[in-house]
Parts: C-alpha cells; structure tokens; sequence
C-alpha cells in the first residue's frame, strides 16, 4: 500500500462524501427549519437524474446539468403547495408515512415516464479525460464532483453565514415561533428553503447520473446513507451535513478497502453508537 | 390499555370465520395468499404492539423477523437441530434481540427513535448479506417445515400448512391482548401517554420498554420461522428496511393501536397487492397513493374509521359524553 493508494482512496471518499453532502444538507435544513421528515428525497434525486440523462441525451450535457435542478425544484413546489403544506402541523409518523407513500408513488411514476431499463449519460469533451496527481491518474470528473461540492459547501456557508437570508434562516432552525415575532415571514422562508434543497438534490442526481447507472431504485438506495449522514451530522446544521458526509464517505470507503467483510456492518454500528452517546448528532442546530 | 369492545371480538370472530372458511375452499394459489396475510399478521401485531400502544414507531421489525428467520433456518440446516427445538430457539433469540434493542433505544423519541431503530435493522441486514456463513445474498435453501406426523397432520400439505400459520396467529392474538392487558400493557400506555409522570410515579420507563420490545421480537420471530417454513429458502431480502415500512403501512392502513385493524390491513394489503399486481405492475403507485389518502383523511385506518362510525351511529341514540379521550391517532403519535 504505496502514497498512490491512499491519495486515490481519499478522492474516491471525498467524491463520494461531496455526493451526499449535495443530498444532505437540503434534508438536514429542510429537517431543522421545518421539522419535516421528508423521505421522498431521495426520489426527487433519482427525478434529478432521470432529467439529466433525457436532457443530455438530446441536447448535450450541459443542457442537462443545468435543467435538473430546476425541474426537480418545480417539483418541489407542486409536493410543497399539494402535501407538505398541510402536513406541516403533523406529528413525524405521520409525515414519515406519507413521504414514504410518496415513495412509493413517484417510484412507479419514473417506471411508467422511463422504463425499467437502466440510463446513461454521456460525459462533455472537457471532463472525460483523467488527471495526473504525482503517481496517480483520476478520472477528471470525479474532482469536478469534488470541486461542485466544495463550491456548493462555501456559497451556502457564506450565505447561511454572512448574509441576512442567512441569518434569518438560522433564527428560524433557532426558535421559529421568535423569528416570526420578530417580523420575519417564516412560513416564505420554510417554502423558500424547501424549493432550494430540492433543487440541489436535483443537481446531485444530475452528477451522479454518468458514474451509476440511472435506474428507477437510485433514490431508494440513496437515502439511507443521506438518512445516516444527516442524522450524524445533527440536524439542521451545515456543518453537521458536511461533517456527516465526509465520516460516511471515508468511513464506508476505505472500510470497504481495509475491512472488506466488516465495511456495511461499520457504518450502521457507527449510527447506532453516534445515537446512543449523543441521540441528536455531533452537531445539532439547537444546541 | 387494550379494549376489548364488542365491535372488536366481532370483527375478531368474522376474520376467523372468513380465514377458516377460506382455508377450506381455496385451492392452490389462494393458500399461498391466505399463508402470506397470516404471516404478515403476525407481524404487524408485533409492531402494533410496539408502535400503537407504546408510541414506539419501530424500523426494525422487518429485520427482527429476519433474524428469527435465520436463526431457524440455520439451527436446522447447519446444526442439525430439531425443527421444535430450532423453532424455540429462534423466537427466544429474537425476543432476547428485542429486547436488547428496545433498552438501548428507551431513551430516544420521535423521528430519533425511529432512525436508531432503522439503523439497527440495516445493521442486522448488512450482517448477513456479508456473512459467508449463512450463505450471503444467496441465502439459505432446503429449510425444513416442522414435523407434525405425530399428530397425523403433513405439514407439506399447503392447506394443513395454512391452518397452522392461523392457529398460531389466533394464540399469538390472544397472548398480545392478554399482555396489553396486564400491568406492563398499561404502563406502556402510560409511557406513551406521559412518561414523565410514569417516571414521577416510580416506574422505570426504560424496562417496561424493553419487555415490550423483546416480547414483540419474539412474535416477530415466530413470523420470521413461519415464513421461512412457508417457501422454505430464506434470503437477506427478508430483513431489508423497506420490509419493516411496509409493515408498518400495513399497521397504519389497518388501524394503528387497535391490534384488530393491522389483520384488517394486512388483509386488504396483500389483496390489494395480488389484486392489482394482476391488473398492472405499478401496484406500488396504487398502495401509495391509498397510504397518503389514508393518513391525511385523518382517520386511523380502515378499521379505526368503521370503529368511529359504529360509535358515532351508538352514541346518536344516548347524550353526548363531553371531554372523551380520543385515542390511537396517527397524529398524536
């Protein structure tokens, strides 16, 4: 196990953490601003991709790249003005079984628009090349899927940080009933927020979409680990997301490289122990 | 605590009629139905139990009844074990499994109880998808039915296989409504009530929890080894998440803590599921979109809506009694 071997595992867990950090962090703010279970998710990022490869197929990648998050955040807007809306005062069972019925749902609807067959999507000219870093060669997209993830992580954090959206939004995760005494529209916010996190959870499944095969199970098979990251990471918060990502990224990668027969069993263990020791994540919104 | 009312032994008393009338009338294929709603009865009386009566909204059941699955298939198979002794075993190692779970799991509440419990159960799946030992994702085959030659019953035959899944679901209805009952049945729903003043009164929450959770392991179990009696081949599919959310759609569609309604869904759901997988193969599409009607109507399932509607139509003829409890509502939970 030469210096090559761990700087090509490292970008493997860093790709694959910037992957759900984009799935996360609209869940995790969505989670701690609204208190909404939302497990649909994960099929509004299987949509993301669907749009993507359809898209590209026709008109090219970027085309695609591009219209992926704003149709998924179309999307959001109908669930948001047709369900959550009223779910909103719903204890989290309740939500938790709807959103699972959504599921269910918007599973066969991809089945009836796509088909059962797997997509794929072809790579722009520009990043289906590989790069040279000391002795090791990676495949160019792979580091623009790091690289969109870091970008996405520094704009949010500048934004929920520096800037009066921001702020509002964070007294809105702190104390909402407050917030809006204070004359901030929290329910705009909510609506705001929601569509966001939809729309980056359409730009996941819009670059994931040439590494896995877009099949209709995409959105299910993702949102347990999302589900893992958010709920380590502690609702709510940026940093929970990113901090959730990158344990889940490097924790099931070099898991499945080191302790091969140990990799799936490591991750839920580390769940189980994160809830027992702290039940609301390493870092939750509210402290 | 659990009721048991008269619509409810009635509609005890007509699902065994229709069970037993069914048992004896269908040919092949309806057996095969009739065993699977049986065990999934089963199951959904054990997370019923869990999730209606103690608020415990549990992810883990579709692996609990993995692992009773498992254990009896690999008693059988590899150890050689008697099938009465292996089917023993297998309920007491769930049960032990349940409990184990539930008193680490006590403390937590609302959406973190059920994540830790969906982590738990992914854990025990990813365990034995791995596990060379028992066969990875290919599963266990040749699992042997339990040998009733004794009494002169062949349980190779689907029909004799049938009434014995319903026999056992019958006793396993009756013990869930007698510790429902009992004073642990009645704390729980004092936990699920308040437990901050459980706690007041002395009662220590995280044990009448855990009792609960490993007797419901143990039904769950007992699920586990019918179902891999039933196709006799197991594989770690049984244990996957998505089991456990069906079960509990199951319990939801059904009635939440009425113990009758889960038979009720569970009924309906593979009717449901058979019935429209004949029509179309979108039946997900379907089954989802009755789930959300059915949660956001607001009623508590299909047989906590005619329950309503009996005590309305009861409570027309007498004054109305003011400041009713209303209990068992998804939204409370």
């Amino acid at each position: 196990m030469d210096i090559g071997f761990w700087v090509f595992q490292t970008l493997n867990a860093l790709q694959l953490s910037m992957l759900l950090f984009l799935l996360s962090v609209g869940l995790t703010v969505i989670f701690g601003l609204m208190h909404f279970v939302n497990l649909a998710h994960g099929a509004l990022y299987a949509f993301g991709a669907y749009v993507a490869a359809t898209v590209a197929g026709g008109l090219g990648y970027w085309p695609g790249f591009l219209l992926a998050p704003v149709l998924v955040a179309a999307i959001g807007l109908l669930l948001y003005a047709g369900l959550i809306r009223r779910m909103r005062k719903s204890g989290p069972m309740a939500q938790v079984l709807v959103t699972f019925g959504l599921i269910f749902a918007l599973l066969d609807l991809t089945r009836i628009i796509w088909g059962d067959l797997a997509f794929g999507m072809e790579l722009p000219a520009v990043l289906s090349g590989r790069v040279t870093i000391g002795s090791v060669e990676y495949p160019t997209y792979r580091l623009f899927i790091i690289a969109l993830g870091a970008g996405v992580f520094g704009a949010l954090a500048l934004i929920l940080g520096r800037t009066q959206i921001g702020a509002m939004i964070r007294a809105g995760v702190d104390n909402d009933a407050m917030a809006s005494c204070l004359g901030i529209n929290v329910e705009r916010l909510f609506f705001v927020v929601f569509c966001i996190g939809c729309a980056l959870a359409g730009l996941a499944g819009a670059i994931a979409a040439p590494i896995l095969s877009v099949t209709p199970d995409m959105g299910l098979q993702i949102l347990i680990p999302t589900l893992i990251v958010v709920v380590i990471g502690g609702l709510g918060s940026l940093k929970g997301a990113i901090t959730g990502s990158l344990i889940y990224g490097f924790v099931q990668t070099f898991g499945a490289v080191l302790v091969p027969n140990l990799a799936s069993v490591l991750i839920y263990a580390l769940l189980a122990v994160v809830l027992v020791m702290r039940p609301a994540g390493l870092f939750p919104a509210k402290g | 605590m659990f009721r048991l009312t008269p619509v409810r032994s009635g509609a005890l008393g007509l699902l065994a009629a229709l069970g037993l009338y069914a048992a004896f009338s269908a040919e092949y294929f309806g057996l095969e139905i009739l065993t699977e709603i049986a065990i999934l009865s089963m199951l959904v009386i054990a997370l019923d139990m869990v999730a209606g009566f103690g608020g415990m909204v549990s992810l883990c059941h579709g692996a609990l009844l993995g692992i009773g699955a498992y254990a009896y298939a690999g008693l059988t198979t590899m150890t050689g074990a008697d099938p009465f002794l292996a089917l023993l075993g297998a309920v007491v190692l769930t049960g032990i499994a349940g409990f184990l779970v539930g008193a680490v799991c006590a403390g937590s509440q609302g959406i973190y109880f059920i994540m830790v419990t969906l982590a738990f159960g992914q854990m025990a799946y990813a365990f034995f998808f791995e596990s060379a030992a028992f066969g990875g994702d290919d599963g266990i085959a040749g699992v042997p039915r339990l040998d009733l030659s004794g009494l002169g019953v062949d349980l190779g035959d689907s029909r004799s296989f049938v009434l014995f899944c319903m026999i056992l679901l019958a006793l396993v209805t009756l013990f869930a409504a007698h510790i429902l009952r009992s004073g642990l049945g009645r704390t729980l729903v004092g936990l699920k009530t308040n437990e901050q003043r459980m706690r007041a009164l002395g009662v220590r929450s995280w044990r009448a929890k855990a009792y609960t959770f490993g007797i419901s392991g143990m039904i769950a179990g007992l699920a586990g080894v019918l179902a891999a009696q039933h196709t006799m081949y197991i594989s770690p599919g049984l244990l996957n998440w998505t089991v456990s959310g069906e079960a509990l759609v199951v319990v939801i569609l059904g009635g939440l803590g009425t113990l009758v309604g889960p038979l009720v869904g569970a009924t309906a759901f593979v009717l449901i599921k058979h019935e429209v997988s004949a029509l179309t193969p979108y039946w997900h599409l379907v089954t989802g979109v009755i789930l959300i009607a059915v949660v956001m109507s607001g009623a508590n399932g299909i047989f906590g809506f005619f329950e309503a509607q009996l005590e309305r139509l009861r409570n027309r003829s007498k004054p109305a009694v003011e400041g009713k409890l209303k209990q068992g509502s998804v939204h409370d939970a």
